[in-house]
């Protein structure tokens, strides 16, 4: 079994872990938070930008998020996954709802985000970052527009095959083996 | 664990928040009772967020840092912490108008409420019996008179050890550990639940006794948390939020 529990190498050189600033937001540090907006502000704001196409309304997400966190600072604990990739998917939801003009549809303290990289420094999100738009780019072109219609515009599967034509089942699968092919891009 | 290949693909439509009706409904009173689904849902989730670290774009307006360090100046954590109080004082009175309602009723059904009685006294004295045998099994292994013995090969000298019981669905742990090493002064071993993914979550600490013994008995831990392993770190007295040394004894999930 890997040791998990032991300093990462970031820490060792000085920086606070991910861990080490969601205790001291717990406590309430507003210094922890702003070098966890410092650090995930930008992930957050493309995600949200990404979604809305309006820098206005992408603020806004970013602001609600992050002050969700330090309103509720319990509902990430370590068991919800990486704070980087549970920011992310938080804030795409809050997007789509915000985009739908919806009230969010579920609690933060619902979504659980299991993903094999960490993130940890920005070398690892760099790398990161290259690995899935290499993995987007070799996609067949008709997944990999399913795959970004169902998460950045959040259309369902109906609307999406009404909008290309293409059967239901068709995209359904799509959806999943797109999904699949981003996972295996990151196991050894 | 295998996930149920009819409900493969709703999964990813879950996670996106794409699926309605009886076909939601369906999949989340299949996901309450299957862990596999369960497990795979988090891992679509987190292929998700993959697909989220494509949006990477240009960085945020200096402007936003500040409104966000402003509105947290305003909102210190004693204050965020009692604004969620309110409603609760709603279920409060909620359940005094029941426990009235209730009362009423069960006085206009004497006969029914005498025969639930002895009903109830029957479960309570099973319950009572049940409790105390439950006592008597934390007591063997907590008690500080209980002597507890490691067996081991012949030959072996005495390894620390530690031995986790764990019930996910109610969050509780009873943890022993034998032939501990004597620790520093004012260090105290902290047990860490490992959760399938993301940080470790303490689960209390222990010093051992003269022999090297030790229990932690149920540390406030959140029901419903999937256990990667176990382990061990040495910390300050009072405990840590996160490991601040790398793990002495670690151990995975049988």
């Amino acid at each position: 079994m890997e040791a998990k529990a032991g300093l990462s190498t970031s820490e060792a050189i000085g920086v606070p872990s991910d861990y080490v600033l969601v205790a001291g937001i717990r406590s309430g540090d507003e210094n922890a938070m702003a070098q966890m907006y410092d650090r995930y502000s930008g992930i957050v704001y493309s995600v949200a930008l990404r979604v809305l196409g309006d820098t206005g309304a992408a603020e806004d997400i970013l602001q609600d998020v992050f002050m969700q966190l330090w309103r509720n600072p319990g509902a990430f604990d370590a068991s919800r996954g990486t704070l980087p990739a549970w920011l992310s998917v938080i804030a795409r939801n809050r997007a789509i709802d915000s985009l739908r003009k919806k009230r969010p549809e579920s609690e933060i303290e619902d979504v659980i985000v299991s993903v094999e990289p960490d993130f940890a420094s920005e070398a690892d999100r760099k790398f990161a970052l290259e690995k899935i738009r290499g993995t987007l780019s070799e996609m067949p072109a008709a997944q990999r527009t399913t795959l970004e219609m169902a998460f950045f515009e959040g259309l369902t599967h109906s609307e999406i095959a009404s909008k290309t034509g293409d059967p239901l089942g068709t995209v359904k699968t799509r959806i999943r083996s797109g999904l699949l092919l981003l996972r295996k891009a990151f196991q050894t | 664990m295998t996930v149920h290949e009819q409900f493969a693909e709703d999964l990813a439509l879950y996670a996106l928040g794409a699926l309605e009706g009886d076909e939601r409904a369906g999949l989340e009173k299949h996901l309450e009772e299957c862990s596999a689904c369960r497990r795979e849902l988090q891992r679509l989730r987190g292929d998700l967020s993959l697909l989220a670290m494509s949006a990477s774009g240009p960085a945020p307006p200096q402007r936003s840092r500040q409104r966000l360090l402003s509105a947290i100046a305003k909102e210190p954590r004693s204050a965020a912490a009692t604004r969620s109080a309110p409603w609760w004082r709603a279920f409060e009175w909620l359940g005094a108008l029941a426990a009235v309602a209730v009362v009423g009723l069960l006085l206009s059904q004497n006969t029914n409420l005498r025969r639930k009685l002895v009903s109830l006294q029957t479960e309570l004295t099973n319950q009572q019996a049940e409790l105390a045998q439950a006592k008597d099994v934390v007591a063997t292994f907590t008690a500080p008179e209980a002597q507890q013995i490691t067996l081991v090969s012949a030959k072996t000298p005495p390894q620390p050890q530690g031995k986790a019981f764990y019930l996910r669905g109610k969050g509780h742990l009873i943890f022993l550990a034998n032939n501990m090493p004597v620790l520093p002064p004012g260090k105290a071993y902290e047990l860490w639940l490992i959760p399938t993914s993301g940080f470790p979550i303490p689960a209390g600490t222990f010093k051992p006794d003269a022999h090297g013994s030790g229990t932690v008995v149920n540390p406030p831990l959140r029901a419903g948390i999937e256990a990667k392993a176990f382990a061990i770190t040495v910390e300050p007295e009072a405990g840590s939020a996160a490991p601040t040394s790398q793990p002495i004894m670690v151990g995975a999930g049988e």
